[in-house]
């Protein structure tokens, strides 16, 4: 069928934050909609969210209440949410209790009351508060079917975009003609992990549009249900394919072994052992990318934002005067019962927020360990849906990672997440002369070329400065204790010979 | 919420034929907050609030012990104390204003201010709610 002769489908704002992305934009219009959950699971207050974005006087929203929790307690706490607009009431929400004919007649006569007041009102919204009380005892199978298909008619042709909201458990999504008639089914759940209570959803269906499958974390706060997408809110977004610019460390020398610098759009990893200076690296990123006016952020988890620009001025990096002109925010992330998905969304929004090219995460094991102990199994796999949409529209992200320092292996990272990064830079400390000094090398650079070289590097005042001087009369400098190269050895002998 | 009490029920006196007892101005004051509450809430949550309303009342006017909430949220027991309150009109508005206060105190115990006078508007007119309308006491 040709595009221009199909018909087009409103899509209505859920009202709440990060919901419209899931469910592919917004609420299909005259859809008849199931929201099922636990007792406590945020069923009602996700309905109400939508009703506050959508009632207006003119197509006001019928609210029907049927025994379970009283309309007088459940405003009392509804009201407490920022969402909640009292002035809305009577005239765009009209709040319909139908205890009374559930309890004495059939459903016949629920659907003709509720037929009645659609009538009245004209709706552009009905919401029915709690459905499974109102069909709690059918005569039958069919008298319940008959109803729902009934309502779900009545309420479309009414031009009504309806939710009904029903305590359900999982099992029961079988067999249940409600949830064959319903166009759209969004499951919330609750578990308690820990001392963490994990909440998520799930759009278990929905007709005439693609929303994004899988479970999504959510909140219940003072502003209502903020639900968090999988993709992170950026698949609505232009992705904005890296271009061929190469962007500067900071450090002249990682440069040259990188072919000139990171690619935009990369996701690099710094991995070494304490104290190799991967923070210090990551600053020096950061700060030279302000220096070339691209906005930047830095998530730090392991130190507090005053004492990481401190650390900064003590390499001669000003991140006080950037983060005061907007053009830096460090972020310090203490998240403890956020998932991981809240805490990568607060990274997000403070992407968006100054429109950021380069983003540090410092480090990979203290944003881990900030998490609860039930979010950290999801920890890898947000962190690759993070890295791929964020560097998806541009944006360069350097993280760092403090791996064991071993003198049998060389391991790139204990996250088993170097398939995550574009590029890897590796730091250890080797053992020469009875010294402990630092070596650099890149490990991996997609698509790129880059130098072999294994280099000595320092901390310096200046900031981490590559040695010119090459470690060439040394072998097995990344096992950490090196040994001289025979054509060393052969001329130290020949040096030797010659004194003697 | 006593002063809104009276404005209502001024409202509905004004509304009223001039030979209205103020009993009655009180009683369709009651009556359409009972309409009101029970389609918004139910009319077991209107028999709830009213009952608590009217036991709070009992405490200080005694004879008022005689009248009970219905399941409907409807009042029972006035015809038993109709003699009473027709030998004493004044005590009878008193206390009709006074049911009719505690009643909106629990609606704004439970909702606030700006859901109970939302109900309320769902009743009455704006001028219900304006000092003017209680100021003139009866209709002429």
């Amino acid at each position: 069928m040709k595009t221009e002769m199909k018909v087009t489908i409103n899509k209505l704002p859920t009202g709440v934050p990060g919901l419209d992305e899931i469910v592919g934009g917004g609420l299909p219009e005259y859809s008849f909609n199931i929201i099922a959950g636990a007792p406590g699971s945020g069923k009602t207050t996700l309905a109400h969210q939508f009703v506050f974005a959508n009632a207006t006087p003119e197509r006001p929203t019928l609210y029907f209440t049927v025994l379970g929790e009283s309309a007088i307690k459940m405003l009392r706490y509804q009201q407490q949410y920022t969402f909640f607009d009292p002035a809305k009431l009577p005239d765009a929400i009209r709040f319909i209790n139908l205890s009374q004919v559930v309890l004495e007649k059939d459903l016949g006569a629920v659907l003709e009351e509720i037929t009645k007041e659609v009538e009245k009102a004209n709706p552009a919204v009905v919401v029915v508060d709690s459905f499974r009380t109102m069909v709690r005892k059918p005569k039958s199978d069919m008298d319940l079917q008959s109803f729902i298909q009934r309502l779900a008619l009545s309420l479309a042709s009414w031009q009504a975009t309806t939710f009904l909201i029903g305590e359900y458990a999982e099992d029961e999504l079988r067999d249940n003609p409600i949830f064959t008639v319903a166009d759209g089914l969004f499951w919330l759940r609750q578990t308690t992990e820990r001392n963490s209570i994990v909440r998520k959803l799930q759009i278990i269906k929905l007709r005439g549009q693609a929303s994004v499958p899988g479970l999504h974390t959510f909140r219940i706060t003072d502003a209502g249900v903020q639900a968090f997408s999988r993709t992170f809110g950026l698949t609505a977004r232009k992705r904005n394919p890296p271009g061929h610019r190469r962007l500067s460390f900071g450090v002249p020398e990682l440069d040259k072994m990188l072919d000139g610098g990171v690619r935009e759009g990369d996701s690099v990893l710094i991995a070494g052992s304490s104290g190799t200076g991967k923070s210090v690296l990551a600053t020096q990123f950061i700060a030279e990318g302000i220096r070339h006016g691209e906005p930047g952020i830095v998530a730090v988890f392991e130190e507090r934002p005053q004492a990481y620009a401190e650390r900064a001025a003590s390499l001669g990096l000003d991140l006080e005067t950037p983060q005061k002109e907007g053009k830096l925010t460090v972020l310090y992330l203490r998240p403890l019962d956020l998932s991981v998905d809240e805490t990568m969304q607060s990274i997000l929004d403070a992407v968006q927020k100054i429109g950021a090219k380069r983003l540090v995460i410092d480090s990979l094991a203290g944003f881990e360990m900030a998490l609860s102990p039930g979010f950290r199994a999801d920890f890898r796999e947000s962190l690759y849906r993070m890295i791929f949409a964020l560097t998806g529209i541009g944006v360069t992200i350097l993280s760092t990672v403090e791996v064991d320092e071993s003198f049998t292996e060389f391991p790139f990272s204990t996250y088993s997440i170097s398939f995550l990064c574009d590029d890897i830079i590796r730091l250890r400390y080797v053992s020469i002369n009875d010294q402990l000094r630092k070596i650099m090398v890149v490990i991996k650079m997609r698509g790129g070329n880059h130098a072999k070289d294994i280099r000595e590097y320092e901390i310096t005042p200046n900031g981490v400065v590559i040695l010119d001087k090459r470690l060439v009369d040394y072998e097995r400098l990344i096992s950490g204790i090196p040994v001289r190269t025979d054509r060393f050895r052969l001329k130290e002998e020949s040096s030797d010979q010659t004194r003697k | 919420m006593r002063d809104l009490a009276a404005r209502l029920i001024a409202f509905e006196l004004n509304a009223g034929e001039s030979s209205e007892p103020i009993e009655s101005a009180a009683l369709r004051v009651y009556k359409k907050l009972r309409q009101s509450i029970s389609a918004f809430a139910g009319a077991a949550a209107f028999q709830s609030l009213a009952f608590r309303a009217l036991s709070q009342v009992q405490s200080e006017v005694p004879r008022l012990w005689a009248v009970q909430v219905a399941e409907d949220g409807s009042l029972e027991g006035l015809s038993d104390i109709r003699s009473q309150i027709d030998n004493d009109m004044d005590l009878a508005g008193e206390e009709g204003t006074i049911l009719i206060a505690r009643i909106l105190n629990l609606l704004h115990i439970f909702l606030g201010e700006a859901l109970t006078l939302s109900l309320l508007r769902d009743a009455w007119p704006v001028t219900a709610f304006d000092d003017r309308s209680s100021g003139n006491g009866r209709k002429s």
